[in-house]
């Protein structure tokens, strides 16, 4: 348990990342480094953009299942790890 | 009505019908056949309309009153009550006249109460009513054929007159209704037109009908019979409007997809099987429940825009009061194993994203020159472009390097067998001084700035390898002589064996390990392998696990041998003269590629023994030339018969299996050379890692200097070398806990193994 969290924090303070933020079933945030109306904000669009794309790969074949997502921007990348009770989203600007 | 306040007394009901003149029957065909009332009372209308017309007719309106025991009037108010101020309708005066007259006891027909007789049984009331509405239908179409407005005044509910106080008592008295059956009404009397032959009146009906079908067949040209038209009269449309409670419209909508109804089918499976024994009968309703079950578990996997949208909402009203619930989650969350793999791979997606140009030159993927160079150095990068033949040099691409090792100095590295990127890396002390417990980390390529995992040690360590058969154990010598092997891939890392208690270990530190394959084993293709060790007590050992200890077999002694060159000595000579064998401490071993059985040790005076695994009394073979101790030997994995070996001489030497004398040997600094390497790929280029730099020879290129040059940062000596195996890339360990990754550039050496090439030097070398 502590190594989860030493884990987290080492991902946290990693270098370009901006945010953490942990979500459950429902699209609460339970965990965040953001302030709350931009952690609401990314909770909600990322839910519904997962829960997306996990459909897509999951019509083509429905034994398959998405486990991790990657979105590349101008200005950021964001990556979500889904499974099935919560969603671990981070944020990061790769270069500096 | 005042019958109902009647209900508590204990009365019975008696219905007095008066007697009423001018019983109007109902029968099929209006006032054609005689009525049929046999013993039934029957409320007929029939001919009322005539009765209308016939405004003369008097009919005393018979006046029908209820009585009970007591001769009480308990006749059911109607449940209209005609206002007589109101019933001055002008058409209807006629009416009017008769009907002032009348006492409350009017029918609900308000101004249009008929000379009938009014509804006498509560039963037929409504029928009554329903009965009189048609008539009121025809009344009022004769009024509208006469043109005169009908109004018709508002029903009114009149409050009974009688009265009577209730009492305590009255309550309290037990009350007995009795029910009983009324006579029965006919309303409708249609007599059957079809008489069976064997009735009574057979004979007459068909005596009748054969006189009408005369009669029919007289009829064309009978004066009797003349053609007359008759109007029927059309019944006025009456409209009537009905309004229903107003439905309440719920949109569902449902998107079914192939995970969906997959989902649905695995779940109805899972719990079928685990109700098998309930009955048959109850598998539809719970197969319907367990589908909505499913759905609700799979909601969060909501096929819909608006379902998520719902679900956001209903957070947002959830969120203000479920903190409680959010931290229990929360730790349930992490403590979950699938919680920890993501992480995993978060870290190393983000480390991919910051390290991805060292990362994809270690992977040998091109990569922009741009991405090393500092941004505001433009002129390195013209340099690198305008030379012809860039000169060969190692680029560091990054640090193994976190807060529990820096410090420490590394002693040992080696590779996963398997997973070629994972290195373990055992950490102990450079000088024999105080001894801090050591530590084991074993880095991987994808995460640069933590261990996968670490393994504290008793004490420090000093030799470590990873098996080939199971890949997952990693045999770790430390420095009290003890082993101890120890299995990756459980969760806590528990160790597997330990030789700690052995009553063989080794008395001194251990200085080498090596997890040999040697026989083909009987069963199948994995070749049994054993450990060796060799320690600084002198003593070769292979070990064995018996259960869950390590118990060994000690293959060599290594004994001190003092006169070497006595003239005309001969082994025997040696062996006799010391008696009392002095075992010297062995530094480093290693095994022949090809032949399993054959090893070469390294003493602590310089002396280099060949040895067999099956002699272990003597050397086969002694190879002299270093005075200082033997750091490390290697035999080249390319080129047979070829090893390199170096020393605290500050040597390197490169022999030959079956020349007593070194075929070359190689000085560059002065410092004691800690390791050497051959290259996996190249089988003249060699690396070296002394006190001061760490240099890379190209045997193909020169001989006396080595074509790279790396200096250790100030302070830090480099005490371990790796080359990457599949890579252009050398891993150096240094005394401050830092483990760094070169990649060698432009290295040419050219094409192929250059096996021949060195063996032409080797050749040259050894004939001048």
């Amino acid at each position: 348990m502590a190594q989860v969290e030493e884990t987290l924090k080492r991902i946290e303070a990693s270098k370009g990342v901006i945010g953490t933020i942990l979500v459950n079933a429902e699209g609460i945030p339970i965990r965040t480094t953001l302030d709350n109306s931009t952690t609401v904000q990314y909770a909600e669009l990322l839910c519904q953009l997962s829960m997306l794309a996990r459909t897509t790969v999951r019509d083509i074949d429905p034994q398959n299942d998405l486990t991790f997502l990657r979105i590349r921007s101008k200005k950021h990348e964001i990556m979500v790890a889904l499974e099935n009770n919560y969603l671990l989203i981070v944020i990061q600007n790769p270069c500096e | 009505m005042s019958s109902s306040e009647d209900k508590n007394k204990k009365r019975t009901l008696v219905l007095r019908p008066s007697s009423r003149a001018g019983n109007v029957s109902v029968s099929g065909r209006y006032g054609n056949q005689s009525s049929r009332t046999g013993s039934r009372k029957s409320l007929s209308l029939g001919g009322g309309s005539k009765v209308l017309d016939k405004s003369h007719v008097h009919i005393p309106r018979p006046a029908v009153r209820v009585f009970d025991e007591d001769n009480n009037v308990v006749t059911p108010q109607p449940l209209y009550q005609a206002d007589p101020g109101t019933a001055q309708a002008k058409g209807s005066r006629f009416f009017m006249n008769e009907i002032s007259g009348g006492s409350d006891q009017t029918t609900a027909t308000g101004s249009f109460t008929m000379p009938f007789s009014k509804p006498v049984f509560g039963s037929s009331r409504i029928s009554s009513q329903s009965t009189i509405e048609s008539v009121n239908e025809e009344i009022e179409d004769t009024f509208s054929k006469r043109d005169q407005p009908i109004s018709i005044p508002d029903v009114k509910l009149k409050k009974s007159t009688v009265k009577e106080p209730v009492t305590e008592e009255m309550l309290k008295e037990i009350i007995d209704v009795f029910l009983t059956e009324t006579d029965t009404i006919s309303l409708l009397d249609i007599p059957s037109a079809f008489v069976s032959v064997d009735a009574d009146e057979a004979d007459a009906v068909i005596e009748r009908n054969n006189q009408y079908a005369e009669v029919c067949r007289n009829r064309m040209g009978n004066d009797k019979y003349v053609n007359r038209s008759v109007q029927t009269l059309n019944g006025a449309a009456k409209h009537k409007h009905v309004q229903s409670d107003s439905l309440v419209m719920v949109d569902a909508a449902v998107t079914v997809t192939t995970w969906d109804m997959f989902d649905t089918l695995c779940n109805l499976e899972q719990e079928q099987t685990i109700r098998s024994p309930q009955p048959e009968k109850t598998d539809f309703p719970e197969a319907v429940l367990d589908s909505s079950r499913a759905a609700e578990r799979s909601m969060s996997v909501g096929s819909t825009v608006s379902s998520v949208s719902a679900s956001s909402s209903v957070k947002d009203v959830e969120s203000s009061g479920n903190t409680a619930n959010t931290e229990s989650e929360l730790q349930l969350i992490m403590q979950s194993e699938r919680f920890q793999h993501s992480l995993l791979v978060m870290e190393r997606s983000i480390l991919s994203n910051i390290f991805q140009p060292q990362l994809a030159a270690y992977r040998q993927l091109l990569v922009l020159e741009v991405m090393f160079s500092d941004p505001d150095s433009p002129v390195e990068q013209r340099e690198e472009d305008t030379g012809s033949s860039p000169s060969p040099s190692l680029r560091s691409l990054w640090v193994f390097s976190c807060k529990l090792s820096r410090g420490r100095s590394i002693s040992s590295m080696a590779w996963n067998k398997k997973n070629l990127d994972l290195l373990a890396v055992g950490y102990g002390q450079f000088n024999s001084g105080d001894q801090e417990p050591g530590l084991v980390c074993c880095w991987s390529i994808k995460n640069p700035t933590w261990p996968e995992h670490f393994i504290h040690c008793d004490s420090a360590v000093t030799c470590l390898d990873f098996s080939a058969n199971s890949p997952g154990q990693l045999a770790v010598g430390m420095h009290d002589g003890s082993i101890t092997i120890y299995n990756l891939q459980s969760p806590d890392k528990s160790r597997v064996i330990s030789s700690h208690e052995c009553p063989k270990k080794h008395l001194g530190p251990v200085c080498q390990l090596r997890w040999i394959q040697q026989e083909l084993s009987l069963t199948g293709e994995d070749r049994a392998e054993a450990l060796f060790s060799v320690g600084a007590d002198g003593r070769i050992c292979k070990w064995f696990v018996f259960g869950s200890v390590l118990n060994c077999t000690d293959l060599m002694m290594l004994k001190k041998v003092t006169t070497m060159k006595r003239p005309g000595g001969n082994k025997t000579d040696k062996t006799e003269e010391n008696v009392l064998s002095v075992l010297t401490p062995g530094l480093c071993f290693d095994f022949h590629p090809a032949e399993p059985s054959i090893y070469l040790a390294g003493a602590w005076e310089g002396l280099i023994h060949k040895c067999s695994c099956s002699n272990t009394q003597e050397f086969l073979e002694t190879y002299h030339k270093h005075f200082c101790p033997v750091n490390y030997i290697t035999w080249s994995p390319l080129s047979p018969d070829v090893f390199l070996s170096c020393s605290s001489d500050w040597t390197i030497q490169l022999w030959k299996q079956d020349q007593l004398n070194p075929v070359l040997g190689f000085t560059s600094t002065r410092g004691a050379v800690y390791d050497v390497r051959w290259s996996p790929k190249w089988a003249t280029v060699f690396g070296a890692v002394n006190e001061q730099q760490l240099e890379i020879w190209d045997l193909k290129t020169r001989i006396l200097d080595p074509v790279i040059v790396q200096p250790a940062a100030p302070g830090v000596t480099m005490t371990s070398l790796l080359f990457v195996q599949q890579t252009d890339c050398v891993v150096v360990g240094d005394s401050d806990g830092q483990v760094t990754i070169y990649q060698l550039k432009n290295l040419s050496v050219g094409e192929g193994s250059q096996v021949n090439v060195l063996e032409d030097l080797l050749r040259s070398a050894a004939s001048r």
